[in-house]
């Protein structure tokens, strides 16, 4: 393991016993994923797949049952490591008493930084966040994007290196997703690596440059965005498809969908394709569309967690 | 490292302050330690004549002269009882949600997600609480000490160091606390632990009664384990009024083995809070 890489893990294990002598429970199952330093990645799974799992033991929240988890090249259970990540949990609950400038002197305390540091960062941040005229007012009475905006500032107070963000855009209105996208750039810009759990698939292909899914507690797919979505196949649009070639379309296609009378079929290879357009043409139908497409990053996911 | 130690300590009490006084309770007790010194400064009038009480007014009524040592004693430690009682329900009611709360999902992860160890997060609440009521403590004893002083003259230090005590008490009470929250991140069962335990340290001080009615050597035997394992909170306010009267104290033993049972709990809480998992 080397500290070239802002995260590595290897055979990262963690079970859980159900009940007395229950069998155990493997939430995460040998995952060895690395990160590259400043890049943006994306960790997405279904439900109980066990990243919030691999997340805890990034953060130290949770021990391993076994392997490790490395950040910079050092392991997460110690302090000086931890010193390097931002962390923004997922369904957090920031204590209400505070006021958003006291819950920023209170992390950027325990993140070591001094008073007069944190004097001069938390306006700046507040300022960053778009919650400068809110710093003075309890948090109960923020709303659930302002205490998403303010908990992200509270992720970066002390300048991290890594920042690892579990569902940040949850219930932040477009305005606010779209201030929260523009200072992730700006810190991806600056070198900062962005690990990003996220159920939104969108916000992943939109930010992020490299993802991993995980299922069952192991990763199921991991690569760059660019090289998964690239090159998956040829679709072929069509009107007046007489029942018969539908039927030897549907038999060679990788899909076949049918939306008020214009049919659209998916091939495998260029060759498929053309084979059908002629075949169309033969039958006398219209040809609407014909030409290659790329996979959704959310085709992908659906492929790879149903494991079609 | 230890500046930066201080700052992460600095912060988990002050932290703990901010809860506290967000809870009413912390200000209800502050209201009754100030009623009570309010009651002794405007409706209390005493007069002291060569070293003794010549006349001492409550409500217009006035009472026998008598020795003002031997009267402030016992004022001293008619007070230090009521804070010994009293004053720990209200502690042990204003204290137990507030260990507990720091292991609430979505709060906890983000502590320890933090460049700091666990132990210290937990020690540093566990100190903000004990100064929380620490300072709801010294606030009446100091002031009524400087009252009964200043209107008699008497400045006997055993009231401070009975004070003391109290606090000692509570933060055994605290370990307690400290660890039921640990494993069950519960405040209500916290409280509920720790009223249980005071209760069965009384019953268990009488001991002596116990074993006549036991038949069993065993039952007996559990009955003396349990006294000599469970803070003794009865001996240890017969030595409180003893040290509030100045009264020299025949065995220190209940202070030293209570100290060892908060110790283990502590040690306990923190040892678990280590293994844990979020």
């Amino acid at each position: 393991m080397t500290a070239d890489y802002a995260i590595e893990t290897l055979g990262l294990t963690k079970s859980f016993s159900r009940g007395w002598r229950g069998k155990p429970f493997l939430a995460v199952d040998g995952i060895s994923l690395r990160v590259e330093r400043g890049t943006t990645f994306g960790l997405l799974g279904p439900n109980g797949a066990g990243k919030t799992t691999f997340v805890k033991m990034l953060l130290s929240s949770a021990h391993p049952t076994s392997g490790m988890a490395k950040v910079f090249g050092e392991d997460t259970k110690l302090r000086r490591a931890r010193q390097r990540i931002g962390y923004l949990p997922e369904n957090h609950r920031f204590p209400t008493y505070m006021t958003g400038i006291g819950m920023l002197d209170f992390y950027g305390a325990l993140s070591g930084m001094d008073g007069a540091t944190r004097r001069r960062r938390i306006p700046e941040l507040l300022e960053k966040v778009g919650l400068a005229q809110w710093g003075g007012t309890r948090l109960g009475k923020y709303s659930k994007g302002m205490l998403q905006r303010v908990g992200l500032a509270q992720a970066l107070i002390h300048e991290p290196e890594l920042l690892v963000l579990d569902e940040p855009s949850d219930g932040v209105d477009p305005v606010g997703r779209r201030q929260i996208r523009d200072i992730l750039e700006e810190l991806e810009h600056k070198g900062v690596t962005i690990f990003l759990n996220s159920h939104l698939l969108a916000e992943v292909e939109t930010f992020c440059r490299d993802v991993a899914i995980i299922q069952s507690g192991k990763v199921a797919l991991e690569g760059k965005i660019s090289d998964l979505t690239a090159g998956s196949g040829y679709r072929v649009e069509a009107e007046g498809i007489p029942e018969r070639l539908e039927t030897d379309l549907r038999a060679v296609a990788k899909s076949f969908s049918n939306v008020n009378g214009t049919a659209g079929v998916l091939f495998d290879d260029r060759d498929q394709a053309n084979h059908a357009v002629d075949l169309l043409r033969r039958e006398g139908c219209t040809i609407e569309k014909f030409g290659r497409v790329n996979s959704s990053l959310e085709e992908i996911f659906i492929r790879t967690v149903s494991g079609k | 490292m230890a500046n930066r130690a201080a700052l992460q300590t600095r912060a988990l009490v002050v932290d703990t302050f901010r809860e506290a006084s967000a809870r009413k309770i912390i200000w209800g007790f502050f209201g009754c330690s100030t009623v009570l010194i309010l009651f002794f400064l405007l409706i209390v009038k005493i007069d002291v004549v060569q070293g003794a009480i010549a006349t001492m007014t409550i409500f217009g009524k006035t009472g026998q002269t008598q020795d003002v040592n031997r009267a402030v004693r016992g004022a001293h430690a008619g007070i230090a009882a009521l804070l010994y009682g009293f004053g720990m329900l209200l502690a042990i009611l204003a204290s137990a949600g507030l260990i507990p709360t720091i292991f609430e999902p979505g709060r906890i992860e983000l502590l320890l997600s933090k460049p700091i160890e666990r132990w210290h997060i937990l020690l540093g609440r566990y100190l903000g609480n004990l100064l929380v009521i620490a300072l709801n403590i010294f606030y009446p004893v100091l002031t009524l000490w400087i009252i009964f002083g200043v209107k008699t003259g008497v400045w006997t230090a055993g009231f401070l160091w009975g004070s003391i005590l109290t606090l000692f008490m509570f933060a055994v009470y605290l370990s307690v606390i400290l660890l039921v929250g640990v494993v069950w991140e519960s405040a209500v069962v916290a409280t509920m632990i720790t009223f249980g335990m005071i209760i069965l340290s009384l019953i268990v001080f009488n001991k002596t009664m116990i074993e006549r009615l036991l038949s069993s050597e065993w039952s007996r035997d559990i009955v003396r384990g349990l006294y000599y394992l469970l803070p003794k909170v009865i001996d240890i306010g017969q030595i409180l009024g003893k040290i509030v009267q100045e009264q020299p104290v025949e065995s220190w033993m209940p202070v030293w083995s209570t100290a060892l049972f908060g110790m283990a709990c502590l040690g306990g809480g923190l040892w678990l809070f280590q293994r844990r998992n979020f």
